[in-house]
């Protein structure tokens, strides 16, 4: 799966658990940028990666996520 | 007598070479804390008139912000917090109805330009003074506000005799007993209670206090610190654990001793795993609301040995020393044993009263004489009952008061601030449970669809994050129970938000 593809599932999970679609992702972005990005939607956001990819995270990786770029890597050594 | 604001000082001299915090992954010993608590003092007793006894506090997460609530205690005042990342509006609200004129903020800038503003970081170092003032029982020690039905928060105040309480119950308590070696996890907002054990406590031990950056993803920064500090003492509502349990088979925290939930209702299917990561640790269950300072009892939790639960909620044990539980019906008489009513609390923990709000106070607190004489009950509003073994079990609300994250939220609230901007349409506030049990907030709207963006931006600068609603459903007509009430049941299920 070529990195775009990735991240517009990505793009799709924020969406579902955001329910807003007013942010545009890019490896620097944090939960700064994003509205309504913060810890337990985070969490959500992970269950639906999750679930989109059929992965399951290690909490190991999760523990040092920082931004999306951290999560693409994280995704693509997974699938 | 108050004996424990001078208990802190002597634990702070006792300790100077230990760590006392552990901030953004920076130690400060007790000594750096003694500094820090020395400089705010003094600028304290030179800005701040005597008579001024309720003071605002900015809860950055800071060296400088805990040292002004010990600095706050040794001077006798009270600090009255507000969290920075609540709307600037609704803490200007809770300085006006305390009449708060000083606040003390460790941001480099602040916001209440309109309040005489000390800016703890920018104080030059005085020479250390940690001699406490004379305090009485009856003097404030802080004022809390959370969630009231009429769109005003409901303050709540706590006076040093309440706090003497808490810290006399505790330490009569053989099962609970901190080190200086432990390492202790702070992961509450300091608006929020729960926070006043998981700093205090620690304090009066000269243990070390693990806290957790307000942007960091709590839940994996909990993790962080367990396992690269090996955190001791673990302080947490169990919507934490509910979060962690699909990573829980990568857990392993021998080092863990003690594990306290409280905050919320904690179930004994997850508890039973979350013990097997923690495998040398004892787990109690508190139970306390704000209005009895934190904890009024607990139920010591083993696995195997003490797993007594009520519809798979586990048991809220009995009250701690010196506090008195009953559970009353409708007209506050006693029910007899395994009958549900409404658990009422009294004792020295219990807070004066609900600040200003006398209706709420008649409403909230009965007095009841027992033995000849009259005694203050408080009515928490859950529903429990005594079991043969007296032990209390918790069976669920009576209201429409309910736990986000641990955060008392009164949907009635959120209703209210939500129809200013949406006049003359029912609307329903719920909270609504998603795949991993943990309590959401819905809004339910009576309408056609139509933008609602206006409405929540008006919403966020009223109530802080956690009373937002996350998810939102439009139904053309809300759907009734037989007596003619709108029947949020069924409402609830037209969320349907375990599947997303």
């Amino acid at each position: 799966m070529s990195k775009e593809e990735i991240l517009d599932k990505v793009n799709t999970a924020f969406i579902t658990v955001l329910e807003h679609s007013n942010f545009q992702l890019t490896d620097e972005t944090t939960a700064n940028d994003v509205d309504g990005w913060e810890s337990i939607t985070h969490m959500m956001i992970i269950t639906e990666i999750e679930k989109l990819f059929t992965i399951k995270f290690k909490l190991m990786d999760l523990m040092n996520m920082n931004n999306i770029g951290d999560l693409i890597k994280t995704i693509q050594s997974e699938i | 007598m108050i004996n424990f604001v001078q208990r802190i000082q002597e634990s702070i001299k006792g300790n100077y070479d230990n760590n006392a915090f552990c901030i953004h992954n920076i130690f400060y010993t007790y000594y750096d804390f003694a500094k820090a608590v020395s400089k705010i003092r003094a600028a304290i007793s030179e800005v701040i008139d005597d008579s001024e006894k309720l003071i605002g506090l900015v809860t950055n997460d800071d060296l400088e912000t805990y040292a002004t609530i010990i600095a706050l205690w040794l001077e006798g005042k009270a600090y009255v917090p507000v969290n920075p990342a609540s709307p600037l509006e609704r803490n200007v609200k809770i300085f006006e109805l305390t009449e708060t004129k000083y606040v003390i903020d460790s941001s480099e800038t602040t916001m209440y330009e309109d309040h005489e503003v000390i800016l703890s970081k920018k104080l030059s170092d005085t020479h250390i003074n940690l001699e406490a003032k004379k305090i009485s029982e009856s003097q404030l020690a802080y004022i809390l506000f959370t969630s009231g039905t009429t769109g005003t928060p409901k303050g709540v105040p706590i006076t040093f005799g309440n706090i003497e309480g808490l810290v006399s119950a505790i330490d009569k308590d053989t099962e609970f007993n901190l080190l200086s070696s432990d390492r202790c996890l702070q992961m509450f907002e300091l608006t929020f209670d729960f926070s006043v054990v998981t700093y205090l406590f620690p304090l009066l031990s000269g243990s070390c206090i693990y806290t957790i950056p307000k942007d960091a993803i709590k839940y994996f920064y909990i993790f962080k610190l367990i396992k690269e500090h090996k955190l001791t003492v673990l302080t947490m509502v169990p919507s934490i654990i509910n979060y962690l349990r699909p990573y829980f088979d990568e857990i392993n925290a021998p080092d863990v001793r003690y594990c306290s939930f409280g905050g919320g209702a904690l179930h004994a299917d997850i508890a039973a795993e979350w013990s097997r990561c923690i495998p040398s640790s004892s787990i109690f269950n508190y139970y306390g609301p704000t209005e009895y300072t934190v904890y009024s009892g607990y139920y010591p939790y083993d696995k195997d040995t003490n797993c007594k639960s009520h519809n798979g909620i586990i048991s809220i044990g009995i009250p701690l020393h010196d506090v008195e539980y009953i559970v009353v019906n409708e007209e506050n008489q006693e029910v007899a044993v395994g009958e549900v009513g409404e658990l009422c609390l009294a004792g020295c923990q219990l807070t004066p009263g609900y600040w200003n709000n006398k209706e709420r106070n008649d409403e909230a607190f009965f007095l009841d004489k027992k033995e000849g004489k009259n005694i203050r009950f408080y009515k928490t509003g859950d529903l429990c009952y005594k079991d043969e073994e007296g032990d209390f079990m918790y069976v669920g609300r009576a209201d429409f008061q309910v736990k986000i994250r641990g955060y008392r939220v009164e949907l009635a609230e959120i209703e209210f601030h939500a129809k200013t901007k949406a006049k003359k349409i029912n609307m329903v506030a719920l909270d609504v449970m998603n795949s991993l049990g943990n309590a959401e907030l819905g809004l339910a709207i009576e309408s056609d669809t139509f933008d609602t963006n206006e409405m929540f931006d008006y919403m966020k600068t009223k109530m802080p994050n956690y009373m937002i609603p996350t998810h939102v459903r439009f139904i053309k007509e809300f759907p009734h129970s037989m007596n003619g009430k709108i029947d949020r049941k069924e409402l609830k299920k037209l969320f349907n938000i375990t599947n997303n």
